[in-house]
């Protein structure tokens, strides 16, 4: 028998072993969008992860070159489904780059209104949702129903509540409503007691703090290098705000703070998005104060924007342009542009290619969660299988413009 | 007496089983209402609509038969003068406590009366009087009437006392008090029956059948089993996660003794005696007929049992999780395992300190001594969060929900679980909540017992001053006993379930750490702390210990003064202006309408 005592090797009594495989998706809770992820576990720990994208992809970059130009706006609306006002104002901003045109005041103004009430929106869902995948359930609620009151706004102003297509090449599809502004000035004040109430619950809570706090840190340098932009690159302390650094419509008229973070961790990244809805409310009351109360929606320009629907039935002009642009579109000029906004996530690009005709050659988009997503690898490996949850949800990870 | 010590009686036999029905049937049935008041919860929160779609259609004549049947049974009785009391001051007492029915009914029926005309409008000239008053203000008025009535009794029973009453005039005051009671039951009835309308109604009671009615939809689903699972553990798991949830019940007392007369005087129990219920005992006085306790065993080793019973509920999680075939249940199975077995230690050692105090593993004696000095909550405060939290990692609740975690690992090791197998699982959680409920009661919170009811009736004192005596008889104080465990019971359930709406889950590696780091050391503290303080105290003088007894006693006194205020305070929560939960619920497009009229209507856009 061999003595108890003997010496062996480090390693020689533990039991061989090979690590773990685990799929996580792409049906899985906490992936929404429905991303897989492939990680090898040792444990609990996370020692090698391959992030798998492309489970939404639709080819609308392929959709968008057989209709018109205008019948890109429901393809947009898609994209990121959680703030579709933002990618409508970002499409119609590029072709209208194209042509060389500028929208009416007070369709800049309106645009601008409806794209921060859609920021507010992205931002509320991301975060709530986070804390919902954290076993927070009651936050996630709250903000859902603070959310609802602005899609009410959106649903009187467009008619839909997600998916408005409320774009228009040169302008908007409608004006603003006669109660618009009273509208979004009696919400507002109710998100924002909500935004702070669920903001309590969870802020004094140690367990959220403990889950979010220095777990899936980047430092700005590596997000530079992956091209982060939006609310993740802010939390590393770039102070990169397109609104800010390139303002387009009317953001250089607003006044406005970019908040960043320290230390680019999940809880920077929480509450990069928590001051920006409080800064969209700033920009939006400012918006309304200079907001003209009439005037012009859209550019003056039969070519471009469909007449009102009393000429069309009355005159034959009207009836010819209104055939013109239905039957060929909008004619833009030969030539290619790259067009950039700031959208939920970051930076929303439009790169558009046009041959002359009413059809786009090429609509390539460049979406935020793109880079952003290529980054999940590094944040998570080396942390345990819960970090994933609130890693990737504090990434915002839209699938619709992810897989473009 | 016994001679020979073996006899065996058919009739303890028969009563085991009757407690152990009792138990079984409370725990199944409660877990449904745990189910219940957890979706209800969620839904008060969350402000949204809670369970309310499980609905029993029955016959208008039924119902109308149930609301008016009460009110006649009642009168009859009355009228046919069962149930008369024995001395004048017994008619006095069963006076008093008909005019508090009186009263209860009246305002009873009146604020749901005029919250439902509040909601739904008035049919006529009498319901306009009454929707004149908002709920709140008949509530107000009925526990108004509640101390009048009560001062009222009170001084009739000193002029019974004194002889100034004549006997007969109690006697006609405690029957036409009845009378009254089954006349105005009957009329309530009548009314509300009339209001019921003609076809079938549909009885819903607050949600409360959405439990059964999912516990029923279990039974009929299919029952998944992987291609590749063990069979055999897969259906054994949810059997083993379910069975100690239920037998840690058999030691906890859920009231104190049952005594009934030796009334053949030949020492064994017989089903005639059944029916002869002592009728009073003295404070402290041994049983001398046939004493019944009511828990289902009296083990000596008594905590000692839960313990080792509940610490076997991770078999069944852990089997479950390597039965299915699944990495999610897999990974779910261990952190079931290394969870409930760490805590299991800062379970049992956060008790430690109370065991020294109580000198006794048995519950009974532990529930006397609550009810002789003070309840474990307020000489073990710490001991009790470091329990109520290690208790929750046992049942796996929230904040401690990492075997199920479903956002992380799907749902743990129940993933691969469906229908009714599933549905024990999740049966054998909320038994495992209403039992660890039912631990820390009887541990920590007095028990069966309420503050200043003794064997022989209420008995206020503080100090060496009688506040405050009510003789009762020993079937009534039992009766109120067993009502005080089961309902404490249910409140510290509530209690529990309601950190699941609050609460992030921690992180796996943080639970862990919580654990051995922070609670067991606390623990180890606290029972070498309360170790120095017990000898301490015992080596102290009387003069300490009288100091001790009469903290022990307020405490009792703020406890009672509590239980008192709470119902007055359910009911105010509930009675609320109406306005304030209309407004939560509103969306902007009506709230901008509501508030200014911006909009004309609702749909003109």
């Amino acid at each position: 028998m061999e003595p108890l005592d003997q010496d062996l090797e480090e390693g020689e009594l533990e039991l061989p072993a090979e690590p773990m495989m685990l799929n996580m998706g792409p049906s899985h809770p906490a992936m929404h969008g429905t991303v897989r992820i492939v990680v090898e576990l040792s444990g609990e720990t996370i020692t090698k992860a391959d992030v798998q994208i492309g489970y939404l992809h639709r080819g609308f970059e392929k959709m968008c070159e057989r209709g018109t130009w205008t019948q890109c706006y429901p393809y947009v609306d898609r994209l990121n489904y959680v703030s579709p006002m933002l990618n409508n104002v970002g499409f119609s901003l590029a072709v209208e780059k194209m042509l060389g045109i500028t929208v009416p005041e007070r369709a800049q103004y309106y645009r601008v209104a409806l794209g921060e009430l859609a920021r507010i929106c992205d931002h509320l869902t991301c975060n709530g949702a986070m804390a919902m995948e954290l076993g927070a359930f009651t936050p996630f609620l709250w903000y859902v129903r603070a959310r609802e009151m602005i899609w009410d706004i959106f649903e009187e102003e467009t008619g839909a509540r997600v998916t408005h297509s409320f774009g228009r090449v040169g302008g908007m599809a409608k004006p603003p409503t006669a109660y618009f502004k009273d509208l979004v000035r009696a919400t507002l004040p109710r998100v924002a007691s909500v935004v702070a109430e669920s903001e309590g619950l969870l802020l004094k809570n140690r367990i959220f703090l403990d889950r979010l706090e220095s777990v899936g840190k980047i430092s700005s340098a590596d997000a530079l290098e992956l091209s982060w932009t939006g609310p993740c690159l802010r939390s590393t302390g770039v102070p990169y705000d397109i609104r800010r650094a390139h303002p387009y419509l009317v953001y250089d008229r607003f006044e406005f703070d970019v908040p960043v973070g320290t230390t680019g961790d999940n809880y920077d990244r929480f509450m990069c998005r928590q001051e920006e809805i409080r800064q969209s409310m700033r920009i939006l009351e400012q918006c309304l104060e200079q907001m003209p109360d009439d005037g012009p929606i859209d550019v003056d320009d039969p070519r471009i924007v469909m007449p009102p629907k009393n000429e069309v039935y009355n005159t034959i002009e009207g009836t010819i342009q209104h055939f013109k642009i239905v039957m060929e579109g909008i004619k833009v000029p030969a030539g290619e542009v790259y067009s950039y906004t700031e959208g939920g996530n970051g930076e929303l690009g439009f790169y558009l290619v046009s041959d002359g005709s009413g059809t786009p050659y090429r609509v390539r988009i460049r979406p935020p969660c793109f880079a952003i997503t290529q980054g999940l690898e590094r944040l998570i490996v080396g942390a345990m299988i819960p970090d994933v949850v609130p890693t990737f949800g504090s990434m915002n990870m839209i699938g619709g413009e992810c897989d473009h | 007496m016994n001679q020979t010590g073996t006899s065996f009686g058919w009739v303890e036999v028969v009563l085991a089983i009757v407690k152990i029905l009792i138990i079984i049937g409370f725990c199944l049935n409660f877990s449904a209402i745990a189910v219940w008041a957890d979706r209800r919860q969620s839904a008060m929160i969350q402000h949204r609509v809670g369970p309310n779609r499980a609905v029993v259609n029955l016959p208008s004549f039924i119902v109308q038969g149930i609301l008016v049947a009460p009110g006649i049974l009642l009168g009859a009785l009355a009228a046919l003068g069962l149930g008369q009391a024995h001395t004048p001051q017994a008619a006095i007492d069963r006076m008093g406590v008909s005019l508090q029915l009186i009263v209860l009914v009246g305002w009873f029926n009146l604020v749901v009366l005029s919250w439902r005309i509040h909601r739904k409008g008035a049919l006529n000239a009498f319901e306009q009087a009454v929707g004149s008053n908002l709920p709140r203000a008949y509530f107000y008025a009925g526990l108004a009437a509640h101390v009048v009535v009560g001062l009222l009794t009170m001084g009739l029973s000193r002029r019974v006392a004194d002889g100034q009453m004549s006997a007969d005039g109690a006697y006609l005051a405690a029957r036409i008090a009845s009378v009254v009671l089954g006349g105005l039951l009957g009329a309530s009835g009548v009314y509300a029956a009339l209001r019921i309308p003609k076809g079938t109604v549909g009885i819903r009671l607050a949600g409360t059948l959405h439990g059964i009615a999912d516990a029923l939809k279990m039974m009929f689903k299919e029952d998944f089993i992987p291609k590749n699972a063990d069979r055999l553990l897969h259906a054994l798991g949810p059997m083993i996660a379910m069975f100690p949830a239920l037998v840690v019940m058999a030691v906890t007392p859920f009231g104190d003794q049952l005594c009934f007369q030796d009334v053949n005087h030949n020492g064994a129990f017989e089903f005639s005696e059944l029916l002869r219920v002592k009728g009073a005992m003295a404070r402290d006085a041994v049983c001398e007929g046939h004493s019944v306790p009511l828990q289902i065993v009296d083990l000596n080793v008594g905590i000692l049992y839960i313990f080792a019973i509940s610490s076997t509920g991770v078999i069944g999680a852990a089997i479950a999780g390597w039965a299915s075939d699944n990495k999610f249940s897999l990974l779910g199975g261990l952190r079931a395992a290394s969870q409930m077995v760490s805590y299991e230690v800062a379970m049992g050692l956060s008790l430690m300190g109370l065991f020294l105090i109580y000198s006794s593993l048995r519950f009974n004696p532990m529930v006397q001594w609550q009810n002789d000095y003070a309840w474990g909550i307020f000489i073990q405060p710490l001991a009790f969060f470091m329990f109520l939290a290690a208790s929750m990692a046992e049942t796996k609740r929230v904040p401690f929900d990492q075997p199920e975690g479903e956002s992380e690992i799907v749902a743990g090791y129940f993933v691969e679980y469906s229908g009714f197998k599933f549905g024990m699982f999740m049966a054998g959680e909320y038994v495992e909540v209403l039992t660890s409920s039912a631990l820390i009661v009887t541990l920590f919170f007095g028990g069966y017992t309420l503050p200043f009811l003794f064997a022989d009736g209420i008995d206020v004192t503080i100090g060496s001053t009688q506040l405050f005596a009510y003789k009762m008889n020993h079937l009534a104080v039992t009766v109120i006993q067993i009502l005080t465990f089961f309902g404490k019971t249910l409140l510290m359930s509530w209690v529990v379930i309601f950190f699941r709406w609050t609460l992030p889950r921690f992180r796996y590696d943080q639970l862990m750490k919580f654990g051995w780091t922070k609670l067991l050391p606390l623990a180890i503290l606290n029972l070498a702390v309360t170790a120095v303080g017990v000898v301490a105290i015992d080596a102290a003088g009387p003069g300490l210990h009288a100091t001790l007894k009469l903290l022990g006693q307020l405490s009792h006194l703020l406890v009672a003064i509590g239980i008192l205020l709470m119902p007055i305070g359910i009911v105010w929560l509930f009675l609320r202006p109406v306005e304030s939960t209309r407004f939560l619920k509103s969306s902007s497009a009506r709230f901008a309408n509501a508030a200014g009229g911006v909009k004309p209507t609702p749909m003109q856009a």
